[in-house]
């Protein structure tokens, strides 16, 4: 669900659920234009001509070192195909915390700090941050922005040179923002201090996987800090309510293809009972389909569009088709996005789409305020013809944090120092300052674990520092373990039919002059549209077709030239 | 400094705050002329001192920024900002003007203004008189409050209330559906969203339009009414000859500063509505700018889209200032003659 991203801290692949909120709301789901790997317009002196990371990316990346000891996951990480791997997940929060950092991180330093933030933002200077401060030694100001209008907030900030000293920026922005041009100006390379073994003085960062850093490094150095880093960052899941369809006696399991989704629509939709089977449900579509992830894919060595596959115009036909059916709730055909939580838990509507992060302990509460009934529940991959299914591995994290270069050598250090602290694994001490912040105060011990008190609620239940820096993901939904149980088995099942989009190991930074075609702005508008039943497959190839003349081939070219002839497909 | 009566300049040294603009410019300019620019400055000194802060303000807020006008002519790279921007000389213009999505804005925001000055423009001025013909003061301040409220709510909430009644899950298409008649998709259909936006305008915006009109009319000389009553004349005559004539004024100087901002039809209404109805229908130059020109990340073509909007309203209201002169109104200015 569209709203259902607000997740709580210990929960996996929020950020993931982030990006989906987004990409289903602002950016669309089209196929054509979002999913870009870490693609980044970019008009700087230093690459001007655009760049990829993977230049010499090697001997920058730092050593991979897993913490030993530690909590013992009950339901370990599952290794499926081309690298992904499951969060582990726990079925109980540990009572013993322990320490993991010795000391204090901070040395007294003052930063401030920018983060998006999806929900209502704390009041400045409460209590939670006071805590979390003292722990750290320093005096972190967090001023969390709204999401919603997080893309247009930043070039605001860069143009006003009112950059913070520490700022997160979501991956998925990567070339609305210009992040490979913002990293070679703005902000400060961290590969002297982080590459190869010199991140061992950090052991909870060298604890981050590799993927994490990959993600923040911008033609062969290291710039980001990684937030919320998985082996399982899925575009999205299709969710359905357990409770009503168990009372209705319906097996989810048997829908194994696109009509079968189409004719549960039928069985579903009451319009005279206020009910509609669907959401839109163009985030999921795209996987059902085995659209390729991306804008180009590869075919005998020569990259093709992903928009002029025939996966990705029977995505879209299939999306306007369900929009037209009046099987889709109409306030969702209004672009209502906001209500979609409202609308699933209310069993108004009973399928929708969304990102992994929709599943957690916030939701049952706010499902089961509206009906002690309410279960999430979510169906197994399929593809449209009832083949194997497919489902694209994103990016290790869509979170990544810079450092402002104007801070001194020192400052550096210690902010690395705070990003060690803020990446204390699940269970530490530490990891439930921050998450859950002060016990008594935000939290006390409920049944199988922490439980916010209202004053929790209200100051720490949002991400801030956080989406400065994180751990690994690890799945906890303390008081909900059948939550636990049943992601863990979902995403156990859906690593087995990942596949590595084309450049998922780059960060590619176009030149200036592709910057718009880059962007591909009528295209995701266009896509988004069609999911609403507003605009036509003839509007869409029509889009296509100004898209590619106005810099859509020469941006192909280029990639091809150099990018894929030059490094591959970084997959 | 505590401002006493004695304070207060005498009629002989400096201006009197009552000092009508009649005075200034006498019967036919020869007055002013008389006085030179010095000693005028001298005597309006108080005055002038005190328009400073607002001048500041308009200099800070609306000539300032124009300077980001710049950003029209470049490949605008907000991290390099307009210094280093390369120069892309009308290339953003030709881009701008090739766009099949812009003309249709062009012509959304056209078509919705027109619509909403035939439909939206008359209505506050028909509810100030129907007001003003109420007697009892206490339903007339009832009235006013309700008419007045909706003003205050945010779009958000007005699109949400006319879904919640007008949507397909709404009020009304659920009493259709549960009579067994077919729904009607008024907050979903393209071809008539130009006069669903009109009716939100109006709900929203016609009961606060109506203050003007309201002073307009309490600036009627009520002598008038009584002559033309004593001599026969009815409610509509009185209407007719004395009421409309005495608000004409206010009348044309309102919608020659709507002709100016014709191109201004809103923004969030639409930007909310977009996807309920396709860009086809709801994209304005406004919501243009923002998807093609902030969202895109290309701001040289937002910001010549924004300069072409500016420049097209510009025209429009010296135009209508002129048809304004024709009525023999005032407009917004005249200039000497």
């Amino acid at each position: 669900m569209a709203t259902g991203g607000r997740s709580i801290p210990a929960f996996p692949a929020s950020g993931v659920s982030r990006r989906n909120v987004l990409r289903t709301t602002a950016l669309g789901a089209g196929a054509a234009a979002f999913g870009v790997p870490l693609l980044s317009a970019c008009g700087g002196s230093s690459s001007a001509n655009g760049g990829v990371s993977a230049s010499g990316l090697k001997s920058s990346l730092p050593d991979y070192v897993p913490l030993t000891g530690g909590v013992t996951p009950d339901i370990p990480s599952v290794a499926g195909v081309h690298g992904a791997v499951t969060d582990a997940g726990y079925l109980s929060y540990p009572t013993n915390l322990v320490k993991s950092v010795s000391e204090v991180p901070g040395s007294g330093g003052s930063y401030t700090g920018v983060t998006p933030l999806w929900g209502s933002i704390p009041t400045a200077g409460n209590g939670y941050y006071q805590a979390v401060n003292k722990a750290l030694g320093a005096n972190v100001t967090m001023t969390p922005a709204n999401g919603a209008t997080y893309n247009t907030a930043v070039p605001t900030l860069v143009a006003g040179n009112k950059l913070p000293d520490w700022i997160q920026l979501p991956t998925w922005w990567n070339s609305t923002f210009n992040v490979g041009e913002l990293a070679a100006s703005k902000f400060a390379d961290l590969t002297p201090y982080l590459s190869g073994s010199n991140i061992r003085k950090y052991p909870n960062l060298a604890a981050i996987p590799t993927g994490g850093w990959q993600v923040g490094a911008w033609e062969g150095k290291l710039y980001g800090i990684p937030s919320f880093t998985s082996g399982q960052a899925f575009a999205g899941v299709l969710f359905y309510r357990q409770d009503i369809f168990e009372s209705k006696g319906i097996n989810p399991d048997d829908v194994k293809t696109a009509d079968d989704l189409y004719s549960l629509g039928a069985e579903l939709t009451a319009p005279k009972a206020g009910v509609w089977a669907f959401d839109v449900l163009s985030l999921m579509t795209t996987q059902i389909f085995n659209v390729p992830f991306g804008m180009f894919h590869a075919v005998n060595g020569k990259l093709q569009f992903v928009c002029d596959t025939e996966e990705n115009l029977a995505s879209l036909e299939y999306c306007y088709k369900l929009a037209k059916s009046g099987y889709v709730h109409p306030d969702a055909l209004a672009g209502n996005t906001n209500n979609a939580g409202q609308r699933f838990y209310s069993g108004k509507e009973l399928v929708g789409s969304g990102g992994t992060g929709a599943w957690n302990v916030m939701d049952a509460q706010q499902g089961q305020a509206a009906n002690p009934k309410y279960k999430r529940g979510a169906f197994k991959l399929f593809s449209n013809d009832g083949s194997t299914p497919t489902i694209g591995l994103g990016a290790a994290t869509s979170e990544v944090s810079y450092l402002n270069k104007s801070l001194s050598k020192s400052q550096i250090e210690e902010c690395l120092r705070i990003a060690n602290y803020l990446a204390a694994p699940f269970g530490s001490y530490e990891y439930t300052l921050i998450n859950y912040g002060v016990e008594g105060t935000d939290w006390t011990t409920g049944k199988g674990g922490p439980t916010y008190t209202s004053t929790g609620q209200k100051e720490a239940n949002e991400d801030t520092y956080q989406f400065l820096c994180s751990p690994q993901n690890a799945v906890s939904n303390p008081g909900y373990s059948d939550i636990t149980t049943a992601y863990c088995a979902w995403s156990a099942e859906a690593v087995k039919y990942a596949y590595k989009p084309l450049f998922a190991d780059f960060n590619i930074s176009v030149p200036t002059r592709f910057a718009t075609a880059a962007a591909a702005a009528e295209l995701t508008d266009v896509t988004t549209q069609i999911s609403y039943g507003t605009k036509t497959m003839s509007d869409y190839a029509a889009a296509v077709k100004s898209w590619k003349a106005g810099g859509g081939n020469a941006l192909l070219a280029w990639y091809q030239t150099n990018v894929y002839d030059k490094y591959g497909a970084g997959q | 400094m505590t401002i006493t009566r004695n304070d207060v300049p005498g009629p002989g040294t400096s201006p009197v705050p009552g000092r009508d603009a009649r005075d200034e410019r006498g019967q036919d300019g020869k007055k002013r002329a008389g006085i030179g620019w010095r000693v005028r400055l001298r005597r309006d000194r108080t005055l002038i001192f005190m328009t400073v802060p607002a001048l500041l303000l308009v200099l800070a807020f609306n000539y300032l920024p124009m300077f980001g006008t710049v950003t029209a002519f470049q490949y605008y790279d907000y991290i390099a900002g307009f210094f280093h921007s390369p120069w892309a000389g009308l290339d953003n213009f030709r881009q701008l003007f090739v766009d099949p999505a812009f003309w249709q804005a062009f012509e959304n925001t056209l078509v919705l203004s027109f619509v909403q000055l035939v439909l939206y423009f008359p209505v506050p001025i028909a509810l100030a008189i129907m007001l003003n013909s109420v007697l009892s003061s206490k339903v007339r301040s009832f009235v006013q409050a309700v008419v007045y409220l909706p003003h205050f709510f945010s779009w958000v909430l007005v699109i949400t209330l006319f879904q919640e009644m007008l949507g397909g899950a709404g009020v009304f298409n659920h009493f259709l559906t549960t009579h067994g008649m077919n729904t009607w998709g008024i907050m979903t259909d393209p071809g008539t969203f130009k006069y669903l936006v009109t009716a939100q305008a109006v709900w929203k915006e016609a009961g606060w339009g109506i203050i003007v009109f309201l002073a307009a009319i309490a600036a009627i000389d009520p002598t008038l009414y009584e002559a033309a009553a004593a001599d026969g004349a009815g409610r509509w005559r009185r209407m007719w000859h004395i009421t409309l004539p005495g608000m004409r004024g206010v009348i044309v100087l309102l919608l020659v500063l709507r002709l100016g901002s014709a191109l201004s039809v809103g923004f969030e209404q639409f930007i909310i509505q977009r996807y309920a109805v396709g860009s086809n229908a709801a994209e304005v130059l406004d919501t243009y700018s923002y998807y093609y020109g902030v969202v895109a990340n290309n701001f040289g073509l937002g910001a010549a889209a924004g300069l072409f909007k500016a420049v097209v309203s510009l025209v429009l209201i010296l135009a209508a200032n002129k048809l304004a002169h024709y009525f023999g109104e005032d407009g917004l200015y005249r200039g000497k003659s």
